[in-house]
Order: C-alpha cells, then sequence, then structure tokens
C-alpha cells in the first residue's frame, strides 16, 4: 500500500503562509516542511493558527500570501496566482466530527472517493475490505453511520480517508470529541495506521499529550506563529521559551537575569528579583547574553525534595499542599513569596506544614527567553 | 499505484473565478435579486405617477398621496384595515396563547390528539373560511340564525350572529390567524427550561406568581412575534374582507387596491401607491419582529429537549379541553359541515332539504363536459395545480441553492441573499403582486400563468428556504468539506451528499408551498386574467357571478384536496417540522 519510495527531503512546503481574517492575521508568516511519510503535529491553544494552517493545506480556504505544494504539485501560490479546488489536491481529511456522511453505510462511506476517482466496481470493494479490516471495522461494513459509536466512526473516517491513498492526510483535532479512555486508545491506534500505510500526516491538536506520543515532529504555534519545532523529547525537555515550556507539561517558570555565561552552553541565572538571594547554574537554552532578562524553567518532576539540606545548598521552604497521586505526591511548596510546583517521591512521606529543601538539578534547570 | 485524481494543473486567475460554486451563486443570486427588488422599485416609482382624468396620459407628482387622504373611501378604508389588523391581533393572540398553554402545561385530556388539529386552519384558505362562515352566519340565510329563529318562533329580520360586518371579518381572519400565534407561543412554552420555574418555585414563589414574573415573561417576546406576524398577515389578507365586509360597504385597504389593480375604474398608479402605504407599515411591522423581539426569545436558546412542567387543572381540565374542542368546532368543523352541506343542495335556500342533495354541483364544477360548466373553475382548477406542482419545484431549486449560499458561503454575497430573502417575508402577497403586475404588464408575460408563478416564486421562496435552512444549520459543514476532500467538485457534493441529507426539508418544504400555492388568492387576484384563473380565482368567481351552493362546492373540493396535503406533509415532515 506504501508509495514508491523517493526519499524527498521536503516532501510538504509551507512557504511564508498568511491568512487574515477581517482585521485579524490568524496565520503571520508561517513556514516549515516535512519529510515524506512522517507525522507532524502542529500544536497549541484554540486561536493560534493551527486549524488555519491545515485548512489552508485542504484549500477549504483560500490564502492571503505565501505558497503551498506537495512534491511538485503547487497547492496554492498567492505570487503566481493558483489555487486548486480541495478536491483536485488529493488529500485525505479526518475532521473534527468525523462527517461521516448519516444516509450511507460505513462501506458507501470509504466507498465514495474511489468511486468519484471512477475505479471499477470489484477493486473498489476489494480496496473497501482491506481498509474496513486495517481500521477494524469490518463487521460493522453495513451499518449506517447513526448506529456507530464515537470511537468507530472516527475508524470509519479515518478509513475513509486512507482508501485512496492520497498525497496527504490531514486530521483535524480528530480525538477532541472522544472520552479520555477511548482517546488514549485511538492515539496509539491512529499511529499504528498511519506507520503501516506511511501517508505524510499533518495532525492539529491542542492536547499535548497526543502530540508527545504521536508525532514524528511538533510545531508550537500561538498567535499565528511557531513557537519552536523539534522532535517531541526535545520539545518537552529543552522548551525554546517560556511560552513553549508553559504550554508543554507543567513547569515552574522563575523570572530572573542571566548573570553569567559560559562557553559550554551553561550559564549562572540570578533570580534575585523574584525569590531574594537565589541564583542557580542553568543550561542556556538560545542564544542568550549575559545580562539578558531570562525565564528559568524547571520542571516538577526535576526538583528533589527533602526534609534535609544535603551539602548545604538547598531552598528553604514549606509544604502548603501535599496531594498523593499514587506514584508520586503532587507538592506546593511556598519559598519567599514563590510557590514551586513538585513532583516527589512518596517515600519522602510529606505532609502539610513540613520544612522541607528543595535541590536543582543543573543539567535540568533551562534558561529561556521570556 | 497513486490514484491521482484529474490531471493537476494550476488554473489560471480567470478560470478560477468560474468555478460550479461561483457561477451558480452569480446566477442565483442575480435572479433573486432581480425578482425580488425589481418589482418594488417600480412599485416605488409608479407611486409617484398621477393618472390623468381621461385615464391615458400621467404625469410625476405627489397627487396619488394626497387622494390617500382625500378621497371619498380610501382614509375610511385605511382605518377598517387597521381595525381589522388590531382586532384580528387581539382574537389571534388571546386563542393561540390560551391554546398554547393548555397543550403545552397542562393536563387536559387528549392533548396528543387534538394538538395537530389546532394547526389545520393555518393550511386552510380564509376565504373559503369566510364563505363557510357566511353561511353559517349571515343575517338572513345563515344556518345558525335560521335555527335561532326556529328555535324562538321569530320573524326573518331577527338574528343571533351577523358576520357580514367587520367584526365578522375579525372573527374569522382570528380563528385563521391563530395557529400562526399558536405556533409561536407553543414552541417556546415546549423548549423552556423546567428548572427556571422550579427555581422559582424553592424560593417560595407560588404558582401564579411563579407564572406572571417567570413563565409569561419568558414566553413574551414569542408572543409578541406571533402578534406581529398576525396582524401583518391580517392586513394584507384579500379574502375575508372582499367576502364579509366590502360587499356590505366596508372597505379595507386590500379591497381598494383590488379595486384599483382590475376594476372598472382601475388605476393601477394609485394602486401602487396604496400598496407602498400598506408594504412601508408592515415591512417596518416585521423589521422590529426580527430586528428587537425575535433575539429576545431567551428559550430557544439552549435547544435541548426538555420535559415541561405540567400543571393539573383538576376539575378545570374539562373546561380547558372543551375550550379548546370549541375553537376546532368553530374553526374547522363547522365552516367544513356547512360548505359540505351547502354545496349538496342545487340552489342554497338557507334550508337543508335531503330529498334535492345531489352531487350535481360538483360535476358542474369539476368537469367541463357537464353542459352549463363554469369554465373558469374548471381551468382553475387545472391551472392550481399545474401552478403549485411548478412553483413548488422551482421555489424549492432556488431555496436550495439560497440556503446554501447563505449557510455554506461567507462574504458579501451570502449577506445579500439572506437580506432579500426577508424582504418578500416583509410585503403582502397583494402588495408584492401589484409590483409584479406594474413591472410586467407591457411584458408578453402578462397575461400567462408565467407572471402568476413569478409572483408566487417570489413571495413564497422564503419559506421554503426557511425549512431547508433549519436542517442545513443542524447539519455539520464538515459532511460537505469531506467530500470535496474525498475529490468530489462542488456539484458532485451538492448530488450526492448535501441534497440527501436535505431530503426531508426539500420535501416538506415542497409540499408547504404545494399548499400555500393551491389557495393562494391575493396574489392570483392581481395578476390573473381570462384563461389564468386560479382555483380561489375560481371560487371567487362563483362566489360572485354564480351561486352559493357551486361556490360551495369549489370550495369544499379545495378544502379536501388541502386536508389530503396536510396529511402528506405530517406523514413526511413530522410532528416538529412546524415548530421550527
Amino acid at each position: 500500500m506504501a508509495r514508491a519510495e523517493t526519499k524527498d527531503e521536503k516532501y510538504l512546503v509551507v512557504d511564508h503562509l498568511i491568512k487574515w481574517f477581517g482585521s485579524d492575521r490568524a496565520v503571520d508568516d508561517v513556514s516549515f516542511s516535512i519529510e515524506k511519510g512522517k507525522f507532524l503535529t502542529l500544536l497549541g491553544p484554540s486561536g493560534c493558527g493551527k486549524t488555519t494552517t491545515l485548512m489552508s493545506i485542504a484549500g477549504l480556504h483560500t490564502i492571503d500570501s505565501g505558497e503551498i505544494r506537495v512534491g511538485d504539485v503547487i497547492y496554492t501560490s498567492k505570487e503566481k496566482k493558483i489555487f486548486l479546488a480541495p478536491e483536485k489536491r488529493d488529500i485525505g481529511m479526518v475532521f473534527q466530527s468525523y462527517a461521516i456522511w448519516p444516509h450511507m453505510t460505513v462501506a458507501q462511506n470509504v466507498a465514495y472517493p474511489l468511486e468519484i476517482r471512477k475505479i471499477e466496481r470489484v477493486e473498489i470493494d476489494e480496496r473497501v475490505d482491506k481498509v474496513l479490516a486495517l481500521v477494524g471495522l469490518t463487521e460493522m461494513s453495513d451499518k449506517l453511520a447513526t448506529q456507530l459509536s464515537g470511537g468507530q466512526q472516527q475508524r470509519a473516517s479515518l478509513a475513509r480517508a486512507i482508501v485512496s491513498n492520497p498525497l496527504l492526510l490531514l486530521f483535524d483535532e480528530p480525538l477532541s470529541n472522544l472520552d479520555l479512555k477511548l482517546r488514549e486508545q485511538m492515539r496509539v491506534e491512529l499511529k499504528r495506521i498511519q506507520n503501516e500505510v506511511g501517508i505524510t500526516s499533518i495532525y492539529v491538536t491542542h492536547d499535548q499529550s497526543e502530540a508527545l506520543v504521536m508525532s514524528d515532529e511538533i510545531i508550537v504555534m500561538s498567535k499565528g506563529q511557531i513557537e519552536q519545532r523539534d522532535i517531541p523529547l526535545s520539545v518537552y525537555s529543552k522548551p525554546a521559551n517560556g511560552y513553549v515550556s508553559q504550554f508543554i507539561g507543567v513547569a515552574n517558570l522563575i523570572e530572573g537575569t542571566l548573570a553569567k555565561k559560559n562557553k559550554s552552553g551553561t550559564g549562572v541565572a540570578d533570580l534575585n528579583k523574584t525569590i531574594k538571594g537565589l541564583t542557580c547554574d542553568c543550561v542556556l537554552s538560545s542564544e542568550l547574553e549575559s545580562g539578558d532578562d531570562v525565564l528559568v524553567s524547571i520542571r516538577p518532576e526535576n526538583i528533589s525534595v527533602s526534609k534535609k539540606n544535603t551539602g548545604g545548598k538547598g531552598i528553604k521552604g514549606k509544604v502548603d499542599l501535599a496531594i498523593f497521586l499514587g506514584n508520586c505526591v503532587d507538592c506546593r511548596i511556598s519559598s519567599d513569596g514563590f510557590e514551586w510546583k513538585v513532583l516527589s517521591h512518596p517515600r519522602e512521606n510529606l505532609q502539610q506544614g513540613d520544612s522541607v529543601f528543595l535541590h536543582l538539578d543543573p543539567k535540568h534547570t533551562l534558561a529561556v527567553t521570556p | 499505484m497513486a490514484d491521482t485524481l484529474a490531471p493537476v494543473q494550476p488554473d489560471s486567475t480567470w478560470r478560477r473565478f468560474f468555478t460550479q460554486e461561483n457561477v451558480v451563486t452569480i446566477v442565483v443570486g442575480f435572479i433573486v435579486a432581480v425578482a425580488v427588488i425589481l418589482p418594488l422599485v417600480v412599485l416605488l416609482v409608479s407611486s409617484f405617477l398621477v393618472l390623468d382624468d381621461m385615464g391615458f396620459d400621467s404625469e410625476w407628482g405627489f397627487d396619488n398621496y394626497v387622494t390617500l387622504f382625500t378621497d371619498r373611501i380610501i382614509p375610511k378604508a385605511m382605518l377598517n384595515s387597521l381595525y381589522v389588523s388590531s382586532g384580528t391581533c387581539l382574537v389571534s393572540t388571546v386563542l393561540g396563547v390560551s391554546l398554547a398553554w393548555i397543550n403545552a402545561r397542562t393536563n387536559s385530556p387528549g392533548r396528543d390528539s387534538i394538538e395537530p388539529y389546532n394547526l389545520i386552519p393555518f393550511f386552510l384558505s380564509p376565504f373559503v373560511g369566510a364563505i363557510a362562515w357566511h353561511n353559517l352566519a349571515s343575517p338572513k340565510v345563515g344556518l345558525l340564525n335560521v335555527w335561532y329563529r326556529d328555535l324562538f318562533g321569530l320573524d326573518g329580520e331577527q338574528y343571533l350572529l351577523n358576520v357580514d360586518t367587520l367584526w365578522g371579518v375579525i372573527w374569522v381572519t382570528g380563528i385563521f390567524f391563530t395557529p400562526l400565534v399558536y405556533l409561536f407561543v407553543v414552541g417556546s412554552l415546549r423548549r423552556m427550561d423546567p428548572s427556571l420555574e422550579d427555581s422559582a418555585r424553592t424560593t417560595g414563589a407560588g404558582l401564579l406568581r411563579t407564572t406572571l414574573t417567570i413563565t409569561l415573561p419568558l414566553v413574551t417576546p414569542a408572543i409578541l412575534s406571533g402578534a406581529i406576524i398576525v396582524f401583518v398577515t391580517s392586513a394584507g389578507e384579500f379574502g375575508v374582507p372582499f367576502k364579509l365586509a366590502a360587499p356590505y360597504g366596508w372597505e379595507t385597504l386590500t379591497t381598494q387596491i383590488f379595486t384599483k389593480a382590475v376594476g372598472d375604474d382601475a388605476n393601477h398608479y394609485m394602486g401602487a401607491t396604496m400598496s407602498m402605504v400598506l408594504g412601508i407599515i408592515t415591512v417596518l411591522l416585521i423589521w422590529v419582529q426580527r430586528a428587537y423581539i425575535a433575539p429576545r426569545s431567551y428559550t430557544t436558546v439552549t435547544g435541548k429537549g426538555f420535559r415541561p412542567n405540567v400543571l393539573d387543572l383538576g376539575r378545570w381540565k374539562w373546561v380547558a379541553f372543551g375550550f379548546n374542542i370549541l375553537y376546532i368546532l368553530v374553526a374547522v368543523i363547522l365552516p367544513i359541515l356547512c360548505l359540505a352541506v351547502v354545496s349538496l343542495h342545487p340552489v342554497w335556500t338557507a334550508e337543508i332539504v335531503p330529498s334535492d342533495m345531489s352531487m350535481n354541483n360538483y360535476v358542474k364544477t369539476l368537469f367541463w363536459w357537464e353542459e352549463d360548466s363554469i369554465r373558469a373553475a374548471t381551468d382553475g382548477i387545472i391551472n392550481s395545480f399545474i401552478l403549485a406542482f411548478s412553483g413548488a419545484s422551482i421555489a424549492m431549486v432556488l431555496a436550495l441553492v439560497v440556503s446554501y449560499m447563505i449557510h455554506r458561503t461567507r462574504g458579501f454575497g451570502a449577506k445579500l441573499l439572506d437580506f432579500l430573502c426577508v424582504i418578500p417575508i416583509g410585503f403582502p402577497g397583494i402588495v408584492l403582486a401589484m409590483g409584479v403586475l406594474v413591472t410586467y404588464i407591457k411584458t408578453p408575460i402578462y397575461a400567462t400563468l408565467w407572471i402568476l408563478l413569478l409572483g408566487y416564486i417570489t413571495r413564497f421562496f422564503p419559506y421554503g428556504q426557511r425549512n431547508i435552512a433549519s436542517i442545513m444549520l443542524a447539519i455539520s459543514e464538515e459532511l460537505d468539506q469531506s467530500s470535496r476532500m474525498a475529490g468530489a467538485t462542488w456539484f458532485t457534493t451538492l448530488r450526492r451528499i448535501t441534497i440527501p441529507l436535505l431530503k426531508p426539508g426539500i420535501f416538506a418544504g415542497w409540499v408547504l408551498l404545494f399548499v400555500i400555492f393551491l389557495r393562494e388568492l391575493s396574489i392570483s387576484i392581481i395578476l390573473y386574467s381570462t384563461g389564468t384563473e386560479t382555483l380561489s380565482v375560481g371560487v371567487y368567481y362563483l362566489a360572485n357571478f354564480e351561486n352559493e351552493a357551486l361556490t360551495s362546492a369549489l370550495s369544499m373540493t379545495q378544502t379536501v384536496v388541502l386536508l389530503i396535503c396536510i396529511f402528506i406533509f405530517r406523514r413526511v415532515a413530522g410532528k416538529e417540522a412546524l415548530t421550527a
């Protein structure tokens, strides 16, 4: 089922894309490209421009500037005055509402793109069977869309999107209407199927854990612009700026200035203006110079907390809140007016009101541009 | 094995503009704009044309508007119209609100089986209702008055009821327009979240207080909307005042417009001027309703299905039941029975003579081959079926495309079309017909069925459009988009996805328009000519030039056909279709 393997550096290219909504720049000069067969996620809160970008690729609305192309096919280009109608773009798309046509059976839904492409009936039936087996809906093929559960509609929608073996697969927050358990199950399922068919995919979501689980690469967007683009691990462990570290996972963000910059990409941050007298060794995430304002970002799981001040360099604090979560304890620890979020090991047995000491790990203490 | 679609070539800007979608939008937008705007503009212009005494030449001036106030009849006609509309409004609102409350909120017996009958007058012809009530309660030959005299041994001058007055007009129009208020209010009462009332009760407010301070204010916008619609509709109603008031010396604006359109002293420009007056008033009221009252209807916001609080009326429930039955009796059963009885007599002498009864009147009106067939009536039946069938079909195609443009495309075109769809609702049929008349009188379509078709579609396609739009808003746009993404063109998507999904709405809208066209009078009466009579014009013709018995036979025929349509409509559209 996989396409001919021509390893192409840049398969989908989005080049200086701009889209206005009234006086709003919904997408503000966005450029990126992905390799063939990869799974790229556009991640961001609602209104960040991710869906608008996706719709621009799909051709469901026009663009105001820039160019979008796949391989040597130009989808749309303002400068070259090209706009390919959505139906000519050869894209499979999974919508938020699944958009399974209620007046057709599952098999009819899935066969539709092939009928449009005027493929012979015998082959259509064969391919529909095959793809329904792939998504695990073989037994449902004669059911109407209204008789399917949310998860099944989701699978049917995916089957319909991949059956014609399109150039691109687009996902518009496809899991957001499912309940939590099903959502977690479908993430893995979607990823498995995408791996199997190998169609280059763009996935739009506001759910960071979805993005981390499924993607080959993540683009974090905000206010119509790209904040960071990286593999999931790096987006999580090396956020490019305060926005990203806040959006992905939970982080303690402390304002300060960079006091010293070492050649090895490390430095010392002065956090005096937030927590009196505190300085810390840290890794510098981007091109910072000493004297710059920085945000120091520390994940709760990277702070160790104990009742003893081992090494004498601990930050003194008091436990305001300790919530037992099973494998860890979620703590709020106040220190000089700042509230730390810390995940501690249950064996530390922290209780509300305990005096404790926090120890930061310089390798996991990151200074980023605010 | 990549299954690419048609060869991918960049389209030029020029070709890109002429997509299926754009071409259809422009063509349909243009047709709708011309159909709606042109007659109104010509109407406005014509109202400033003053005909000289000879009736040949005309010049520009405000004389027509002066005549409105100096004429011997027109000022009184305008007052009468105001009087009738206000009275109708009151009757319909009182009846509609109380019936809605009984059916939505009380345990009055048999509500489920009675409710559909409350809506029947909505589908029938008020003009026929007036004919029936004339036979029931005109002073001399009204059946009720005859019985009253027989019962008390009174002489021929005494009577119990007299519908041949403005009061009669108010009564007949009132009971026939009651469903308009009923539909607005019953929907609002049913969709109301019962916890709104429950929470008032928990604060210590009694039942009466809750009803007055919570329930009533919440349905007030619905009541006002219904009342305004009734006021506007009755101001444009022609048949009832024509039958019950005009012959006895009470002219209204609509009957006056009619005499200026066709009668011996026809003066189209004067008719246009009066139409302008009527149109401006109704447009203003509809605008107020849509802009200020409809948005305030709080209860429709949630859109959830609730089980409304039901009030136990105790023994009073039988009073409520009786009240509802009485309404159905006077609005549906009595008029229809009366028509049936009268239609069976060779001549109606206000006396039921079983031995004289026959179907002769039906044979005379329905079939040409009977010697003294009534051509206008028989032609009218055929013409009306042609008009209703083709009109409903064309209007629904138009409505489909227009709804699509309004709800599935963005930009200026969508807004303009939305606006164009509201305008015809604001103008009474007789006003729009006057506009169509002055616009097309010198074109070849005048005196053909085409001009009637044009008038019908222009005035009523927004009704069909609303039927489609309500469903279109409920189905996700992604259903269309996913078809485009699957490789289907705009037109294929429309054919294979959009239309099948909208089928129930399209069919319900079609039947509704079919019914409206089959009973249409106020447009037809202005635009018909010899050979292009319609069913209602046939009834008018018989009522004017033949006897009551023949009139009743044709009226009865029309009523039976309409009742069959209602039955089909309910089977297809279901209970909810009308309340939307």
